[in-house]
């Protein structure tokens, strides 16, 4: 287990500390303990700082737990980004020492009990600084179970661009949205007062055999077929959302309201292949993006394309490290 | 039997469809899904018109009920409780007890905004939140000057009028969920009465909504709603009835499974497009 400075870091845990001398951001804190791995390349643009954070087999299985304590200093802007989809694997349960073990419904019996991944992010931003968290999107393999939780404390003046995406899991094995559990939650406070809180929960409860036969004995009479997890995300294998907030977004922001008023919908027979909404938050003070595409590729290339406008504020090259 | 026939009463006024609440305005999305293509996707291509247009219907109900049990039922119970457990309060000072009363309601006000990241949905929730606790004002509270309006009573009417009034005077934003369990918490409604027919009249809304747009008829709406809805409902209710907000315990027990939640991304993105529609006969 590494460890910074004689300090004991538990298991799957990590630690950003970053603050500006003269105009270079310097890390007094990048520690990571096993499976995390956190890494942080040379960077041009004064003021700004890229941190990869990733796990090692690049993917995450069933029972890690995994938290992040991030803390971006005055006038830093920090980007925070992954090096390809982060996968969740199922596994067998007590394949690892540190497993956690979650009940899914009141009901629940040990014989449901799954190994749920986890990953939680507690985030500072201090006043004038900005957190641009940009990873690639997470993908849940077959039977998997994954929850993430991610707090940010935003100051007054302080920014972030918040994206948290999801993919209908692997094409090539014939994955569409076949994971037992996907359930994340994104909160945001300014100076202490919660802005948002998106809490999306996409769960297939026939795959828990257990929950299964308990709701088909409770709703004998239906006479409707039940939908599926599946019947309600399609046509789309990709859901994103994008929260931005604070001075540092608002060029940006500009650009996507500009983008939004010049779309009319006539009456259509099908679907499209992409969509997406934006909608105001804390009066106005915040905006929220939710995008779908058939495919994932395309929702990437939406966001590279909108986000744009970031170049003017973390730099042409750093910009290019992300959405790749 | 006295109370279980004065309840069926009350819920026989508030099922009217001519109950004043300006729901008829309100599509929750449904006209949004039909106009981006979305009603013939969940039925086979050989399907005749008609067909495609019930089950498409039938298949946005269902993804409705699913998400909004999950993200709004929660508050309607959490509302709802405290009203109730404000009875013995409000059974001393009037003044006094609301306070307390009051900040409660308004935290739940305030989480449900932070949650419902929809600036349609709000729009639609706030102005129908509104409209009940105007219509327990001018419609359900006691006429003042008739003899058996007992002290509860005028302590329930003190309470829900300065509620009304901060909403009004925008200092609470008085969001559909939480209006209703007051509502139906003050009526004496008992809570699972109030969650099934929070739901119902939901279900309810979007087949008229259906039938104004002329993609189902208006026996084809009775049928489904007496046959294919009523399990829905029930299920829903079944499943999400013991749902709290978490607001008064321990908010960062944050991976608890009882806690509200969107469970149908596609409905937020198509119900926010609502506005881009180039025509539209619904507000939301």
């Amino acid at each position: 287990m590494s460890s910074t400075a004689g300090e004991n870091i538990p298991v799957g845990t990590g630690h950003i500390t970053c603050d500006l001398h003269s105009s270079t951001v310097v890390f007094s804190k990048l520690s990571s303990s096993y499976p995390l791995k956190l890494l942080s390349p040379r960077v041009a643009e004064h003021g700004v700082a890229i941190v990869y954070v990733m796990s090692y087999g690049g993917g995450l299985v069933g029972g890690d737990c995994m938290q992040l304590i991030v803390e971006v200093g005055k006038e830093c802007k920090l980007l925070l980004l992954s090096q390809g989809s982060t996968k969740v694997f199922k596994t067998r349960a007590g394949n690892r020492a540190s497993t956690r073990f979650k009940k899914f419904s009141p009901q629940a019996t040990p014989t449901s009990l799954q190994a749920v991944t986890t990953q939680s992010m507690e985030v500072t931003i201090a006043p004038d600084s900005a957190l641009f968290l940009l990873p690639d999107p997470v993908t849940c393999f077959r039977s998997a179970s994954y929850t993430q939780v991610q707090t940010f404390h935003l100051a007054g003046s302080a920014s972030i661009a918040l994206l948290d995406w999801v993919t209908s899991g692997r094409r090539s094995m014939g994955e569409d949205w076949d994971f037992l559990r996907y359930y994340s939650i994104n909160e945001v406070f300014v100076e202490g007062r919660r802005i948002a809180r998106d809490v999306l929960l996409l769960d297939n409860p026939s795959l828990d055999t257990q929950t299964a036969s308990e709701s088909c004995s409770s709703n004998p009479a239906s006479r409707s077929p039940l939908r599926t997890l599946k019947d309600r995300l399609a046509p789309y294998s990709c859901y994103a959302m994008l929260l931005l907030y604070g001075p540092k977004t608002h060029g940006v922001v500009t650009d996507l309201q500009a983008k939004y008023r010049t779309i009319s919908i006539f009456k259509r027979t099908a679907p499209e292949r992409f969509l997406w909404s934006l909608t105001p938050v804390d009066d106005g003070k915040g905006t929220v993006i939710r995008a779908a595409g058939v495919d994932t590729e395309d929702v990437k290339n939406w966001f590279r394309e909108s986000l744009k406008g970031l170049e003017a504020v973390v730099g042409i090259d750093e910009y290019r490290k992300v959405f790749l | 039997m006295d109370t279980d026939f004065d309840e069926t009463y009350v819920l026989l006024l508030l099922a009217d469809s001519n109950l004043p609440t300006g729901s008829f305005v309100a599509s929750s999305g449904f006209e949004s899904y039909g106009t981006h293509g979305f009603l013939s996707l969940s039925s086979a291509s050989s399907a005749g018109k008609g067909r495609a247009a019930t089950a498409g219907t039938v298949a946005f109900i269902q993804d409705s009920l699913h998400t909004y049990s999950r993200s709004a039922l929660p508050f309607v119970s959490d509302a709802h409780c405290v009203v109730v457990d404000s009875f013995k309060d409000l059974k001393g000072k009037p003044e006094i007890g609301h306070d307390a009363t009051i900040k409660k309601l308004l935290e739940l006000d305030e989480l449900y905004e932070t949650m419902t990241l929809n600036h349609v949905a709000k729009r639609a929730s706030k102005a129908q939140g509104v409209a009940l606790l105007t219509l327990y004002a001018k419609g359900f509270a006691c006429p003042s000057g008739l003899s058996d309006e007992d002290h509860l009573s005028k302590s329930l009417n003190v309470l829900i009028d300065r509620l009304k009034l901060m909403v009004r005077g925008e200092e609470t934003h008085g969001h559909l969920p939480v209006c209703w369990g007051v509502l139906t918490g003050a009526l004496g409604i008992s809570l699972l009465r109030a969650q099934h027919l929070f739901l119902f009249l939901h279900a309810r809304s979007l087949l008229s909504s259906a039938v104004r747009l002329n993609t189902i008829g208006p026996y084809s709406s009775q049928q489904l709603l007496f046959h294919s809805v009523k399990p829905l409902v029930e299920a829903e209710v079944s499943q999400n009835k013991d749902m709290r907000t978490g607001i008064f315990g321990d908010m960062h027990h944050n991976d608890a499974d009882d806690r509200p939640a969107t469970t149908w991304p596609l409905g937020e993105i198509l119900a926010v497009r609502h506005d881009l529609q180039h025509s539209r006969i619904f507000n939301s």
